[in-house]
């Protein structure tokens, strides 16, 4: 593994005194996927605006290819780009958007070409379009052009922050592809936030989890959120909207979200010693983690999405397929707080 | 009301045969509110960007004090200028009063805040997400300020409008600090009061339809630009 590209020590980042974001360590590939889930306000967005040198972190430092940068920083400004979660174009046509940045790099030669080029990548060819003001798109037209304007800087890296979140299907698709081309063309590395898991986990090296600013995990953790109260028969838990009982350990805060990492489909065998809980849903959906080969399932319970990492063998050998039911358990030591 | 009709006839007479005298109010005009205008601009865009695109401790005071400045009566600029030009006043070395530079640099203080308020709220109106869509694209510190400024130079333009009609109508400034001397100072409003209480209506109306000949020109060319870019 050659050094990365990105590496962040000891940063944060607060907004009126509330830390929003807090990093030990990171590094990332070149040339790598890297995903960010995690629920809204977890710090996916401010760790993409510190990538970016969007804004410069409260403490902390940023290196690209070894070299620490901040924003305006000569070594990264032309390398690196975000395209920001909510589409946003600037006042000019379509070709002066997609141009935009080329001339900021001093690209006087091919700009017709190179523009062009971009637009075909996102599905937008054709001479109308370029002549098409800002205001005559539609929202996909808009991120899809947006879009184009940093395909056509050939960045080292790419910044995606809910790319497909306020688009249609046909659109999502268009930037998924193109995104993922810009990698295979030019060796450009990604880090998409999204809430597609799906597609994250498809195409992903690496899926971080974000949840209160930090990162703790591969985003295959099932995280259950408060409020929890004290049940009458004794313990902590919470009363499902199908009647069941979720029961937890007693938590730090009502409010507080437990993190339940290993499920497994209840075969009867059990080991550790903490309380068994069992839980009944339906599978709604299986994906393919690209990197490790292995199955997860999404199992519906009670309104809640619970994740468990299957062998393939174990998904056929149990019929774990999606509308079946399943009894998932868990140990109530095995519950942790975040 | 054939008084008023005889004074538009007069007016095309005037301004077809080319009077000296209606002609060098105009002029008189032109000059000191380009010279103005320039200033304020020159001042007050940056100015107004600053106001409209930074935070910082006490920016709803600076505000408060450039919207109030904002109605600045004419006359108490007059007065004040005035008082810094006459021969006993801290300027008075430079010979500035009953000058066009002396009305020019009245009309500046008149349009400055003018300028600086309505720039600071088109920075202010252009989309948050305006600064990470720039930066984004590789842009440098001054590659931010130029098009976050051309971003907004529909308000901008709206605001150097609004700024130069006051300066071209105004009467207050023009007539204490340049005094209203006739082919040397006398604008087109001082003209406009002079000429009407002399009972010269035809003049005075000649030089409002040239006032309004020029506010139409730079309506028809704002909205030229504004159609082009």
């Amino acid at each position: 593994m050659g050094p990365p590209i990105f590496a962040i020590d000891a940063l944060k980042h607060t907004y009126a005194g509330k830390t929003v974001l807090e990093i030990e360590h990171l590094e990332i590939q070149p040339a790598s996927i890297v995903g960010l889930i995690g629920p809204n306000g977890s710090g996916k967005s401010t760790l993409l605006k510190m990538l970016g040198l969007i804004e410069k972190p409260t403490r902390g430092e940023i290196r690209f290819k070894g070299r620490r940068v901040a924003p305006f920083s000569d070594e990264a400004r032309f390398r690196i780009t975000l395209l920001p979660q909510e589409p946003f174009l600037m006042k000019r046509n379509v070709f002066r958007n997609v141009a935009y940045g080329l001339k900021l790099r001093g690209h006087g030669k091919q700009l017709a070409e190179d523009v062009h080029q971009a637009l075909a990548m996102v599905g937008l060819p054709g001479e109308e379009i370029v002549r098409r003001p800002w205001y005559a798109l539609s929202g996909g037209e808009t991120q899809r052009v947006a879009l184009a304007a940093r395909l056509a800087l050939k960045p080292n890296v790419l910044l995606l922050d809910e790319p497909t979140a306020s688009v249609d299907a046909a659109s999502a698709q268009l930037i998924k592809e193109a995104a993922l081309k810009a990698r295979q063309d030019s060796g450009t590395t990604l880090v998409i936030a999204s809430h597609d898991w799906q597609w994250l986990f498809e195409i992903c090296d690496e899926v971080l989890h974000l949840f209160k600013g930090n990162i703790f995990g591969t985003g295959r953790e099932t995280i259950i959120f408060g409020p929890w109260q004290q049940l009458d028969e004794g313990g902590w838990g919470k009363i499902l909207s199908d009647a069941q009982l979720l029961r937890v350990p007693p938590p730090p805060a009502p409010e507080a979200a437990a993190l339940i990492d290993l499920l497994s489909v209840d075969t009867g065998s059990s080991t550790g010693s903490g309380e068994k809980v069992v839980l009944n849903g339906i599978v709604s959906r299986l994906s393919l983690e690209k990197k490790t080969g292995q199955v997860f399932a999404t199992i519906i319970a009670g309104g809640h999405a619970f994740t468990m990492r299957l062998a393939l063998d174990q998904q056929a050998r149990q019929s774990i397929y999606p509308g079946e039911s399943i009894a998932i358990h868990y140990r109530l030591d095995q519950v942790k707080w975040i | 009301m054939e008084f008023l009709s005889n004074g538009f006839v007069q007016a095309f007479h005037l301004l077809w045969s080319g009077n000296a005298e209606t002609y060098s109010a105009i002029w008189a005009t032109v000059m000191v509110s380009s010279y103005s205008i320039c200033c304020s601009l020159i001042a007050g865009i940056p100015l107004g960007f600053c106001l409209g695109y930074f935070d910082f401790r006490g920016k709803k005071s600076v505000r408060t004090v450039v919207d109030t400045l904002m109605a600045l009566p004419t006359v108490f600029i007059g007065l004040i200028v005035y008082a810094f030009l006459t021969r006993r006043g801290p300027l008075g070395d430079f010979s500035l009063l009953f000058t066009l530079p002396g009305i020019a640099i009245g009309q500046t203080i008149l349009a400055l805040p003018i300028v600086i308020g309505l720039s600071a709220t088109a920075v202010e109106s252009t989309d948050k997400k305006l600064r990470t869509a720039i930066i984004s694209m590789g842009a440098n510190r001054q590659q931010l300020f130029m098009s976050s400024l051309w971003e907004a130079r529909h308000g901008l333009l709206a605001g150097a409008i609004a700024a130069y009609g006051r300066v071209m109508t105004e009467v207050g400034i023009s007539m204490m600090v340049g005094g209203n001397i006739k082919w040397h100072t006398r604008t087109i409003t001082t003209a406009i009061a002079l000429e009407t209480n002399k009972g010269q209506f035809g003049m005075g109306v000649a030089l409002g339809l040239v006032l309004l000949t020029i506010a139409f020109c730079v309506n028809v060319s704002v909205s030229f630009l504004r159609r082009r870019y």
